[in-house]
Formats: structure tokens, sequence, C-alpha cells
């Protein structure tokens, strides 16, 4: 460095330049993909992608598709379907020159398309010694169901080869609207997951497996 | 953040009170009856011994749960969550006297709608009924004398859905 700071001054300001790749980086969220497999009950595919927009905002998103099967003592239903999120992510982390990782905050507006199918229920009744327990197994199908939600994400990403990153991220949800089935509830809903009776909030978290498809190179402003 | 996420993890994978069904949760309601004095039909009049048993299939008797005989003026009865009817056998003044059963028995019959409405996942569905037709078998030796049906729907035990004169 010392050997060129000794020509102009015009050379020394671009060769100290730290300039950082941009462009738009495609994933699949891994932990999905695991439990697909792990899980009998369970099956989701989910494809990522940001693009950066300055040194520290990215534009996100994720669109997927998720099945899962809920059972508890008294019921047991299938949530089927497909959904959209997009947001923004801030970069926290100040990267020393030449990496470029992450460790940010974000959010999402998501929304999800789905069906509900009720595949057996067992009639609640603490008085059932007498006559015995009803299972209705008949199922029952809710369509057309759609939701929508706001997220709150914190993650980071990391390169581990160049232009390939591994990141972790959670997200706390907020659900703003959804379509109730007429005497059954939304159990899980693909994309925001599993529902609680306590509150509209959900959580969810992510393991992503990313490729950097570089488009340029920019120096931070 | 590190500590953040554990309880994140903690919370996404522990089991939530939220499956389990708790025991205070409305159920399945039961009939209930309530007896009346037949020479005065507003006030309520005791049935010595009253005991309940319900009738199964080719009139099998099907002890009730938790039933036992007690000098009592109401009555809360199951009925059958699979069917459209349900039988029972109402005896006054029941005792067991040298493995002989003594009283009156009389049978009654309560013919329904029945409707799964549902709870939670913890809990799943209950039913609850909308009777039809309520009668009480003729026989010789009858102690219960006329029936009236004060509530149709039987959503809650709060409500007394049947009146019977004796």
């Amino acid at each position: 460095m010392n050997l060129y700071s000794q020509e102009t001054d015009t050379t020394i300001a671009d060769s100290l330049v730290v300039k950082h790749k941009y462009g738009l980086r495609v994933g699949i969220d891994a932990s999905k993909l695991a439990r697909t497999f792990l899980e009998s009950d369970y099956s989701a595919f989910e494809l990522n992608a940001d693009y950066r927009l300055t040194y520290r905002l990215y534009a996100a998103g994720e669109i997927g598709n998720e099945e899962h099967t809920t059972s508890t003592d008294y019921l047991n239903s299938t949530a089927k379907g497909v959904y959209l999120k997009a947001g923004l992510d801030y970069n926290m982390y100040t990267n020393w020159a030449g990496m470029d990782n992450m460790v940010y905050f974000g959010f999402r507006f998501g929304i999800s398309d789905f069906d509900q199918r009720l595949n057996s229920y067992t009639i609640y009744d603490t008085n059932s010694l007498t006559w015995g327990q009803t299972e209705v197994l008949e199922g029952k199908d809710f369509k057309g169901l759609s939701s929508s939600w706001l997220e709150l994400i914190f993650g980071f990403k990391a390169e581990v080869l160049n232009n390939l990153f591994v990141g972790l991220n959670v997200q706390i949800k907020g659900r703003l609207s959804e379509t109730q089935p007429d005497n059954f509830e939304n159990i899980y809903i693909p994309g925001f997951g599993r529902t609680f009776d306590s509150g509209n909030f959900g959580l969810g978290f992510g393991y992503s497996v990313n490729y950097l498809i570089p488009l340029f190179k920019k120096a931070k402003q | 953040m590190k500590k953040f996420i554990y309880l994140l993890l903690i919370v996404l994978f522990s089991c939530e009170k939220d499956d389990i069904c708790p025991g205070t949760t409305r159920t399945t309601p039961r009939l209930v009856i309530e007896f009346y004095d037949l020479t005065s039909p507003d006030e309520l009049l005791q049935v010595p011994g009253l005991f309940a048993l319900g009738l199964g299939a080719e009139d099998t008797e099907v002890p009730i749960n938790n039933e036992i005989v007690t000098t009592r003026s109401s009555i809360a009865l199951p009925l059958k969550t699979d069917a459209i009817e349900t039988e029972f056998i109402l005896y006054k003044s029941y005792d067991i006297i040298d493995g002989e059963v003594i009283g009156n028995p009389d049978r009654i019959k309560v013919t329904y709608d029945s409707e799964n409405v549902y709870v939670s996942r913890a809990c799943g569905y209950k039913t609850t009924f909308d009777i039809q037709t309520f009668a009480i078998t003729t026989d010789s030796d009858q102690w219960m004398i006329s029936s009236k049906i004060l509530i149709t729907e039987i959503t809650n035990e709060n409500d007394i859905h049947v009146k019977i004169l004796h």
C-alpha cells in the first residue's frame, strides 16, 4: 500500500476504496427440507431470495409450500398450502474489507392460500364412560382459506465459500387477517406456522443455504 | 441474542398448554330433568331413592357413570352422541334386598337431533342436542305421570330441559 501512496493522490484514493459485492442471492430453507425427510407429518419447500439495494439494505422474500398434520388427543387435521413473504433486511454488521456477511433484522409481509382437512375427531364428553367415546372418522375439507401477517426477522448469513452463504434466522409473527373455517379454526397456516389459542402471534425459524449471483461491485458510500 | 434464540427454541419445541384439554372446559351437556309435584306443578318434589340406568342395544341395562341411589329432585342423564335416541329406566325407591332389585322402574325415551360443535384444538368437538320427543312408557304401575319439554336445545347443564310430574 505504501508503495502506491508515493504516487499521485487520486490513485491512493482509488486503491483504498473497499468494494462490496451486489447481486441476487437465491437459496432454500434447509430446515424445511430436513424436516420433510425426518418428520412423517410434515412436508415443505421454500425458496428465498434477497437483492442488495444499498450497503446495509436488502429487499428480501420467500416463496414456498407447506403441509403439516396436527394431532391432539381429540382431533387430527392437515393444513396444506402456498405462501409468499416479502420485505426488507437491514444489515447491522460492519464488514471488514472483502467480506459480505450479515447480522440482520428485517420485516416481512406474508400471505398464505391454503386448505385444511379435518381428518378425524373425538367427541369431547366427560360423561363418555356410560356410552363410550364417539370418534368421527368422516373427514371434512375447508378449502380456499387465506391469511396475512407481519413478521419481524432476526438472523445472520455468513459466506462460507465464495458466494455461498449459510444463515440462521428466527421470525416473530403477528397475524393481520384470516378466513375462519365454519365450525373449526385455523390450527396451522402454511408460512405462518401453528396458531395459538391465546393470540394472533406465531413463531418460526429458518436455516438458509444461499448462492449469490454477483452482478456488480460498489463501494460503501 | 444467544439467550433470546435459546428462549425461542424452547418455546418452539416445548409442549404448549393449548394442546392439553383442560378439565374445566365445558363438555357435551347431559339432559337435565327436574321432578315436580303432580298436585302442585310449580313445586319441586324429591323422588325417594331415585336411580337411573341406561338402555343399550337389545334393552341391556347399562350403568351410568357416577350414578348413585339418592333422594333428589333433579337428574342429569348422558345421551348417546352417536345415535338419535336414548332410553333410560328411572327407578323410584330403588334398593337391593337379598340380591333382588326392588323399586318402581319407569322407562323413558328421548329422541333428538345432534350437532357437533367445535370447542378447541385440544378438546375437539362437543355434541349439542335438539330434543324432538320425550316420552314416558305407559305401564300399570307408573310413578312418573306426565312430562313437558321446557327447553328443546341442550347446550349446557345449567338449563332444565324436561319437567316431570309425579
